[in-house]
This record gives structure tokens, C-alpha cells and sequence, in this order.
């Protein structure tokens, strides 16, 4: 939502629409975490009043969906791909694999045993 | 030979206060679970790489030095040569009367007037 | 002419020095994905370890951390063909042992120094504590206690110091009721150009 996005880009490498809403829904993930889990945390305890978890729930239901952790995907940050992405190295396969062909990633090889 | 339970609770009761855990004998579902966890805003926000502008960095770390912008003074430059041709931005509309071009007829649309009443 | 006997050294095996009791007090795993930097940099560790009068045991040979990963060779379908590649994690670990805590404090921080190309460096410290400590401890306290108390002594007698109507005000202003976010040092804000 454009209420949370940074008005100027804040992000280097290849940028397109998916990268700018996810890189925004990031940064507001973060900046509600505490308050989310504050509400979970008195939800989940039983020894509370019962109103009160009532009213946490509504709360954390009616908070902005961009606060919300699911709505974060991992992306390819070489060409914004939003499937096939090695978590580990932050790259879609194939941009996996043409980087590690170039050496661009240190101390991947190709593999045969 | 069977302890009494209370003796047992004791000793839970001690070494929840040596071990700085919650004592519970109930088995309550007291939610002790999400603040245990780790909070984890700073790695996912860390995930894309952040953009880094050298010559505005510069610019911001000193402010009275004069910093060349190769990339800024070509782009201007080439604002003033468009501008020049009469091929700039169209200046802004500040009044309704000035934006009258907006409501101009379009093909397909009806009734334009009508459609958006005075702003 | 003979080189100096340090110089003459660095051809030889790194010199150790015998631990009296070995017990350990710190270890240094590295880890790298070439066994050359990976030896040499070891090697230097044992090196300093030796100048620095700490007895180190190692470099010891942790199992390698083998990573795979099986793409497909095109873009786009194509399942069929695909194509492995691999990562080997190469680990070293030096123990120092009976090494003072500040020494081995010295020692990783001339290490993180010259810190070389490719290696990384994780160390687990430990410290050991004679008994009694909840009583050091409660004697730290009341050291603190003491010294701060010609601070708080200060504290509230001034003439002009704060009422309850001037604190509340004071409570009002800017500084007390500027709200910081939460995890605020990580949040990155853009860099702000003025153009002009």
C-alpha cells in the first residue's frame, strides 16, 4: 500500500513492482512484529480475562494485512522471480545456476560424485 | 515408596526460581511460547540489498564541499535541451479552468461534464 | 650468513607451548571453502597463539559440511536435464588451553585483525568463576551502591528543581513525548536528496 512505501527507493539491484510491494511489506512486518506478538502473547494466555483475549483478537485481526508475516515472500534479487528461489543464496534457479557457472559464488562448484 | 505431592511441587517451585522458568503445576497454556521467540524483523528486512548512492552520501556527509554529479548534470542538462525544443513537462494545472483539456471528450465516454462535476 | 631464529622458524612447524592443566578456555573453529587459506591461516593462529604464550591444541580437522544443489539447466521447463553443484565448508578448530582471559581476548583480537581473505572465524569463550559468586556479586552491588551515592545525594535538592506541576509539564515536552518506533535501528529509511 502506498501509505507505507518509501518515497524514494531505497533498494539497489533489480528493482520491479513485486520487489518494491514485498521490500515495503518487509519493513512494515518489522516495525509491527512487537506489537503483533504482544497481542498474540495475550491471546494465547488463558490466565487473562476473557474479554480482554476477545479484544486482542479482534485487534490483531483488524491490523493492516501488510503487517502480517506470511505476506512476505522470498524473491530472486537477480531478476525479482517469485519461484524456484534458493533461499540460501537469495536467486532464482537459473539465476543460481549462471552465477555459479560465472564464480560468482564463492566456493559453489559443480558437483559430481 | 510414593513422595507426596506437594513435596514434588516444592521442588518444582525451587527450581523454577533457580532456572528462571514459569512455574506452572496446572499446566496452564500461558503463551509463554511467543515470548520466547526470536523477533525477526531485522533479517527480513535485511533481505534485498540496500541501495547505495555514493555521490548523494557525499554530498549529505559534506555539505559545503562541492561534489560533481555526473549522472544529475547530464540529466538536467538534457531537461534544458528538451525544454529549448518545446518538448518539456507540461507545466502543472493549478485551477479547474486550466484542467478543462482534462475533461475534454474522449471517444467512448459519454458525457464528460456531467461525469466529473466541478473539482 | 644464519637467519634469525624467529625467521628460521616460520620454515618449520608452528611451536606449541604444554598446557599445565588443560583445561580449555577458548575455541577457535575457521572455516573456509579453500583448504590453502584455510592451512595458512591456521597456521598463523598457532603461530601467534605460541608468541602470545598460550597453549594451543589443533589445528584439528572438523568433518566438512557438504551442501548440494540440483537445478534445472534451462529456464524455462525442461526438468529432465539438470545440473548439481556443490559447496564444501572446510573447518579447522584450535583449542587454547589454561589461557588467561584477557590474553585470549588479545589473541582473537590480533586474529580479527589480520583477518584473511575468505575465512571465517567463529570462538567460543569460556571464563571460569571461583566459588562464592552470589556473594562477589552482592559485594560488587554494594561497591556500585556506595559510588553512586554521592550522585544520588545530588539528586532533588536544587532550589529550582522540578514541582509536580513543572513536571508534568516537563513531561509534556518534545523530548519525553517523542515516540520511537519499534526496531528502530533497523529500519532503513531512504536517503533524502535536496535538490535546489
Amino acid at each position: 500500500m502506498s501509505q507505507f512505501r518509501a518515497k524514494t527507493l531505497d533498494i539497489g539491484g533489480y528493482v520491479n513492482k513485486w520487489i518494491i510491494r514485498d521490500h515495503t511489506k518487509r519493513k512494515v512486518v518489522a516495525e509491527y512484529e512487537t506489537e503483533r506478538q504482544s497481542l498474540r502473547y495475550i491471546i494465547r494466555n488463558t490466565s487473562l480475562p476473557q474479554r480482554m483475549r476477545a479484544q486482542a483478537q479482534l485487534q490483531l485481526s483488524q491490523m493492516h494485512c501488510y503487517t502480517r508475516p506470511t505476506q512476505v515472500k522470498n524473491r530472486c534479487i537477480m531478476g525479482g522471480k517469485g519461484r524456484g528461489v534458493l533461499s540460501d543464496f537469495r536467486m532464482g534457479r537459473f539465476q543460481f545456476r549462471m552465477n555459479a557457472l560465472a564464480g560468482n559464488i564463492p566456493g559453489v562448484k559443480k558437483a559430481s560424485w | 515408596m510414593s513422595v507426596p505431592r506437594a513435596r514434588i511441587l516444592a521442588l518444582l517451585k525451587t527450581q523454577c526460581t533457580i532456572f528462571n522458568t514459569t512455574y506452572n503445576p496446572n499446566r496452564l497454556r500461558l503463551g509463554n511460547k511467543i515470548l520466547r521467540q526470536r523477533l525477526k524483523g531485522p533479517s527480513i528486512t535485511n533481505y534485498y540489498p540496500p541501495r547505495i548512492r555514493v555521490v548523494q552520501e557525499l554530498k549529505k556527509a559534506y555539505p559545503d564541499w562541492e561534489v560533481e554529479d555526473e549522472k544529475e548534470d547530464e540529466r538536467v542538462e538534457g531537461l534544458k535541451i528538451k525544454r529549448q525544443r518545446g518538448k518539456g513537462a507540461p507545466k502543472k494545472r493549478r485551477t479547474a479552468a486550466e484542467s478543462k483539456k482534462l475533461l475534454k471528450r474522449r471517444p467512448g465516454q459519454a458525457r464528460p461534464a456531467a461525469a466529473t462535476p466541478a473539482a | 650468513m644464519r637467519l634469525p631464529r624467529s625467521v628460521q622458524a616460520i620454515y618449520l612447524r608452528p611451536l606449541r607451548r604444554t598446557p599445565t592443566y588443560g583445561i580449555p578456555s577458548c575455541d577457535l573453529q575457521l572455516r573456509s571453502y579453500s583448504v590453502r587459506n584455510l592451512e595458512f591461516f591456521a597456521d598463523f593462529a598457532m603461530r601467534a597463539a605460541y608468541y602470545l604464550n598460550l597453549a594451543a591444541k589443533g589445528p584439528i580437522p572438523l568433518p566438512q559440511i557438504t551442501e548440494r544443489w540440483t537445478v534445472p539447466r534451462g529456464n524455462f521447463i525442461h526438468k529432465k536435464s539438470q545440473e548439481n553443484f556443490e559447496r564444501k565448508t572446510l573447518r579447522r578448530l584450535i583449542q587454547i588451553q589454561d589461557g588467561h582471559p584477557t590474553v585470549v581476548q588479545c589473541w582473537l583480537g590480533y586474529l580479527e585483525r589480520k583477518a584473511y581473505h575468505g575465512i571465517g572465524m567463529k570462538a567460543n569463550v569460556w571464563d571460569f568463576e571461583g566459588l562464592d559468586v552470589v556473594g562477589r556479586m552482592e559485594e560488587e552491588g554494594d561497591r556500585l551502591d556506595r559510588e553512586m551515592e554521592v550522585h544520588w545525594s545530588n539528586f532533588g535538592v536544587r532550589a529550582n528543581a522540578a514541582t509536580e506541576e513543572s513536571l508534568e509539564k516537563l513531561l509534556g515536552e518534545k523530548a519525553f513525548s517523542r515516540q520511537i518506533r519499534p526496531m528502530e535501528e533497523f529500519i532503513r529509511d531512504p536517503v533524502e536528496v535536496n535538490r535546489s
